[in-house]
């Protein structure tokens, strides 16, 4: 299990007055080479499994385990470390930076790392070549098109080769041809031996072949229909 | 390991740099104010140093006592037969009697210093006076009318193509005068409005009477004894305004100092400046500016890495800004005799001196430009970047 | 470029500036010094007590051996008038 999570729980500002419960005893199990959907409507508690699956905050209580890394106890430097090296986003509206081109929103996540120029352009054009960007590698990223953004995101969260790819309601901006051209790519990532974990309630998402599970969630608990 | 460290901090800096650029016009006028402020300070600094320091080299050869008459708090002519009385003061090497006022030409509307004494009286260096002229020499005591003027003075006169010229005396006759020779351009700071003459031409020129003179100067054997020897002439002659040289020099140690009018000035502007520039930086992150922390927190980047960009972009932009500035501040006042400056340094005067000004620029005085430039923009800027630690990593995360 | 490589050779041509200055401050140091004994023979020879640049007041061109009462020599209620007032201070004493 790549990913493994035991009644875990997350309650924000827990014991002051505006506290909010909104994960409860979560268990999930994500193997190695999987895809799995998380799905479930907005304020259901998805986008806080996703961060702690992320490696972005803890849980509050119970257990996770991602890539073999306890999360609970590690101090937010290393969990910054361990996310760095193991996971891979792909937000929600993208969030790429629109003034720097599209190479440098690739290899952002390769600065705090020293990377030298030289080797982040290599790595950076490789991957866009695979998809098929790479003469938009200098253009500023708030110029390219919807579908060209869509695959910079999924590159950026290659670059640093990390095994678990993260994708936050990937499709909620993009058309029907665009939403399955992304299930494509996901499908074929997942072929290479990524594990990836979508959050989404896009029956484009959750209805398409290569996930080989969707779980509900709904008020912060795994819905069991 | 240092090597993968030492590529993170440029790669940082790239960064910083890059964020610095695509907010051009941002930056560019924050240096450009930055860089202004510094100037103005600077340049108050370097002027005021160079200026301190020719007084210095320069005044440590002034008369070691000075004597002027008081009366109703006024200055007054002193009668030369007070110099009999210092007769019986030990110590005293020389009294020197001078008539020395204004003259203001009503036409130009420049005023004149006129200096009139026996210079073979002065126990230094008269003979070699003539060494100070571009031209010509110094008058004899039996020479009348006789005169030795300051470049400006020269130019003030139109006495290119002539050398005489005239005043007014008091009751309105006028006295004639040709120049015998003329201050080299060397000598300007101390030189430029004089006109010297003999102690007798003063004396017609200004109507003093016979017995009185403007004031005495008084040289002793032994500098150490000065103050003794001013209490001792205090004492013989009430009445009399004792002036010592280290009382003359220490009034221009006062002239150059932070604390004087314009001193202030220049600093209050400075500190209000970076109280507003302080107060922009401190007003809180942008929308713009939170989102692309957290995108950075999600991707990896560490709160001490955000806080580095931070660091390099105010170190860029206040680094810039002092070199800028301060160049800038060296060659107003080297260059250009610190122009901007003129109305503060000689106001309505219609003589000016071509002021060749050298600043030292020492360790010390760029660190008090520092001191009071960079150290608190860098307060300013880095402090309120710790906020950019409490944004959540997660607020990148959803719609 | 990188942006490091193109901020460290603008620093660089800056700091060629001011070590240009640098250099030719050297040389006019020479040049001041060759007058500095003129201006001591100057000072020596007639007693000389102040630097002659603000000749507007009396008060301003000399302020070393002024009366501080001098810049109200007009009235005992005058406002000072003169720009160079504010710089050239009077004396302490």
């Amino acid at each position: 299990m790549l990913i493994e999570l035991s009644g875990v729980s997350k309650i924000y500002n827990q014991g002051r007055a505006n506290e909010v419960r909104a994960l409860t005893d979560i268990d999930l199990g994500v193997e190695q080479g999987s895809m799995v959907c998380l799905k479930g409507p907005s304020g259901s508690g998805k986008s806080t499994l996703l961060a702690i699956i992320g490696c972005i905050f803890p849980p509050t209580s119970g257990k996770a385990a991602i890539a073999e890394r306890q999360l609970a106890r590690l101090p937010d430097r290393f969990l910054t470390l361990h996310r760095r090296e193991t996971i891979g986003f792909i937000f929600q509206r993208f969030n790429i930076l629109p003034e720097l081109t599209v190479l440098d929103n690739i290899t952002l996540p390769l600065l705090p790392l020293g990377v030298p120029p030289k080797e982040r352009k290599l790595r950076a054009q490789e991957l866009l070549e695979r998809f098929g960007i790479s003469h938009r590698s200098q253009f500023p990223a708030g110029q390219i098109s919807g579908g060209e953004l869509q695959r910079v995101a999924i590159a950026r969260a290659l670059i640093n080769n990390q095994p678990i790819i993260l994708a936050d309601e990937p499709t909620a901006h993009l058309d029907t041809t665009l939403s399955r051209e992304f299930m494509e790519i996901m499908q074929q990532l997942k072929a290479t031996g990524k594990t990836i974990v979508i959050a989404s309630h896009d029956p484009l998402v959750f209805e398409h072949p290569a996930i080989d599970r969707t779980i509900t969630i709904k008020d912060g608990r795994i819905h069991v229909p | 390991m240092a090597q993968t460290n030492l590529e993170k901090q440029i790669n940082i800096l790239d960064y910083a740099l890059s964020s610095l650029w695509r907010r051009r016009m941002k930056s560019l006028s924050v240096l450009l104010v930055f860089a202004a402020v510094i100037f103005l300070l600077a340049s108050f600094q370097m002027v005021t140093q160079a200026l301190s320091d020719k007084a210095k080299q320069v005044l440590v050869y002034t008369p070691e006592i000075t004597l002027q008459k008081m009366s109703a708090g006024r200055q007054e002519a002193i009668p030369l037969a007070y110099k009999d009385k210092l007769a019986g003061i030990f110590g005293i090497r020389r009294v020197v009697p001078r008539i020395w006022g204004y003259y203001f030409d009503e036409v130009l509307l420049a005023n004149y210093t006129v200096m009139g004494m026996d210079v073979e009286e002065m126990p230094e260096s008269a003979r070699r006076l003539d060494t100070a002229l571009a031209s010509g020499r110094m008058p004899t005591p039996d020479e009348q009318g006789r005169v030795v003027v300051g470049h400006s003075v020269k130019k003030a006169l139109d006495l290119e193509g002539r050398n005489t010229f005239s005043f007014f005396r008091p009751n309105l006759s006028m006295k004639a005068f040709t120049v015998s020779g003329e201050f080299s351009q060397g000598t300007d700071i101390l030189t430029n409005d004089l006109i010297v003459m003999n102690l007798a031409d003063a004396r017609d020129l200004y109507a003093i009477p016979a017995g009185m003179v403007t004031d005495l100067c008084v040289y002793v054997a032994n500098p150490k004894e000065i103050d003794t020897i001013a209490r001792k002439i205090s004492e013989t002659l009430p009445g009399v305004r004792v002036l010592t040289r280290p009382q003359i020099q220490k009034t221009y140690q006062v002239v150059f100092g932070w604390r004087s009018g314009f001193g202030s000035i220049c600093l209050l502007t400075a500190l209000a400046a970076f109280v507003i520039l302080a107060w922009d930086k401190a007003s809180g992150l942008s929308p713009e500016e939170r989102r692309e922390i957290a995108i950075l927190k999600v991707l990896g980047w560490e709160t001490s890495d955000i806080l580095a960009v931070r660091f390099w972009e105010s170190v860029i932009v206040s680094g810039l800004a002092c070199i800028v500035g301060m160049t800038a501040a060296y060659i107003h006042v080297v260059y250009f005799a610190a122009s901007l400056f003129r109305p503060v340094l000689m106001g309505w005067s219609v003589l000016r001196p071509d002021l060749h000004l050298l600043p030292r620029m020492a360790a010390g005085d760029i660190l008090l430009i520092l001191a009071f430039t960079v150290i608190p923009y860098l307060a300013a800027t880095v402090i309120p970047a710790w906020r950019s630690a409490t944004v959540p990593a997660d607020s990148a995360l959803g719609g | 470029m990188r942006p490091a490589l193109v901020f460290s050779l603008l620093l660089c041509l800056l700091l060629a500036l001011d070590g240009v200055l640098f250099v030719d401050a050297l040389g006019r140091r020479k040049a001041e010094d060759a007058t500095l004994a003129q201006l001591e023979v100057t000072t020596s020879a007639l007693g000389l007590t102040d630097l002659a640049v603000a000749t507007e007041a009396r008060y301003t061109r000399h302020p070393a051996v002024s009366d501080p009462m001098a810049p109200f020599m007009d009235h005992p209620g005058a406002i000072e008038h003169f720009p160079t007032g504010a710089f050239w201070l009077p004396p302490q004493h």
